[in-house]
């Protein structure tokens, strides 16, 4: 656990990507998400994988951020290639190692699949890097407003993940303090199974919680002091405005979409 | 201190299981989303045992978790509902071995299935991949916790 972790993957910038609409940015993606699974031929998945590219162009992000972004997929790609390379069969055998072959469906599936997941994941990773934590939180309690109805408490849902977001480096900077504190006496973090290591956690989490907690009921007080209700009406500081190329992204995925179905790509 | 009014206590305090999930997920993220995922912030999956406020708050850690690393989309939407699922069910059982139970079996069915579409690979595959992950969090770590913090009830009231 280090502290010098940064949290979340927004990086700042002007372009207009940036500059979307949240919500808009959440329809688009779940649009294209749609899409990606509407695309059964190879042609298809690189068109729509040239369009991401470009929108990491407009967005002016650095190629090293696509790589790190799909480090965490990395494992799950080899797990998906070495099934589908060893264990799906039919086509041309492509290579033989004594009773081991890989054959051509096995590797064209499995190439097919990964690029999908590639897509996906570059496509949801754009999102993260031109909208900050909060914003994209407004964006998902607009759509989740509906089940208010349904008497679930989404306004205080979204609230609470602002003040989780507000608190992670409060209570990393907690963290760090009580680890230093361990360590000068006796207690080692670095060494040891992975099991090993969080059964020393132990020691942390509980002063840990009993740290946050104090800051819950001190916050709480804060509130109520502020005149905050559970429940009641609020209002927001900052609204986010839709313009015209909110609409045109939209517009280009739904035409994107309907030519997949109608010209079968 | 004057104590402070309980409901609006009640979401701070999520707040704050929110907050800690997620930092243990970005703290300690080469395991989280890597090999088998290991997410030893799942260990605090046991927390709605000791306070139903851990259930929107783990809910919104495992969101913000998600919209940081993993799966993107899927994982923020399905991820996230299978955490709120598995919480709620928590808050309902009382034996202490079985707590672990739901995060493992709730989040192995529903990302499992979400892997399964995405790979198509088949749904026993991506269930064991999901489950021992979930396995080692819940059981190995998770468990250990909830002994740990049965023994201090006192900080959640």
């Amino acid at each position: 656990m280090s502290p010098s972790i940064t949290l979340g993957q927004y990086i700042p910038g002007e372009s207009s990507i940036h500059r979307l609409n949240p919500r808009f940015k959440i329809m688009v993606l779940l649009l294209l998400l749609v899409l990606l699974f509407t695309l059964n031929t190879y042609q298809g998945l690189l068109g729509l994988f040239l369009l991401v590219l470009a929108a990491y162009a407009i967005a002016r992000i650095p190629a090293r951020y696509v790589v790190r972004g799909l480090r965490p997929i990395l494992y799950i790609v080899i797990f998906a290639l070495v099934i589908y390379l060893f264990f799906t069969k039919g086509g041309v055998v492509l290579y033989r190692l004594g009773p081991v072959t890989i054959e051509s469906e096995g590797a064209l599936l499995g190439f097919f699949v990964i690029t999908r997941l590639v897509i996906l994941i570059l496509a949801s990773l754009l999102i993260t890097l031109t909208t900050t934590p909060l914003s994209l939180t407004h964006g998902m309690e607009y759509f989740m407003k509906p089940l208010q109805r349904f008497g679930l408490p989404t306004s205080e849902v979204a609230m609470i993940m602002a003040i989780a977001l507000r608190f992670i480096p409060t209570l990393l900077e907690e963290s760090s303090r009580l680890m230093r504190a361990q360590v000068s006496r006796g207690a080692d973090f670095e060494r040891g199974s992975i099991f090993r290591r969080a059964r020393t956690l132990a020691p942390l989490i509980v002063p840990l919680f009993v740290s946050a907690f104090r800051r819950a009921d001190e916050l709480a007080l804060a509130m109520e002091a502020r005149g905050y209700r559970v429940g009641a009406l609020r209002t927001r500081m900052h609204e986010e405005k839709v313009s015209s190329l909110d609409w045109a992204a939209l517009i280009l995925l739904l035409v994107l979409l309907a030519s997949a179905f109608v010209f079968q790509f | 201190m004057a104590s402070p009014d309980r409901k609006i206590n009640f979401w701070t305090k999520a707040a704050m299981i929110g907050a800690v999930y997620a930092l243990l997920t970005v703290a300690a993220a080469p395991i989280s989303y890597g090999v088998v995922q290991v997410r030893i912030a799942e260990a605090l999956t046991v927390l709605p045992y000791f306070t139903p406020a851990a259930v929107p708050g783990l809910f919104v850690g495992c969101l913000i978790a998600n919209m940081v690393g993993g799966f993107g989309i899927l994982d923020i939407v399905f991820g996230s509902l299978a955490t709120l699922v598995s919480a709620f069910l928590v808050t309902r059982i009382r034996v202490k071995y079985l707590v672990p139970l739901p995060p493992v079996v709730i989040n192995a069915i529903v990302v499992g299935a979400v892997l399964h579409y995405v790979l198509e690979l088949p749904f026993y595959l991506t269930f064991l991949w999901v489950g021992a992950g979930q396995l080692v969090a819940c059981y190995g770590l998770g468990l250990p916790l909830l002994f740990v913090l049965d023994k201090r009830r006192d900080i959640f009231d």
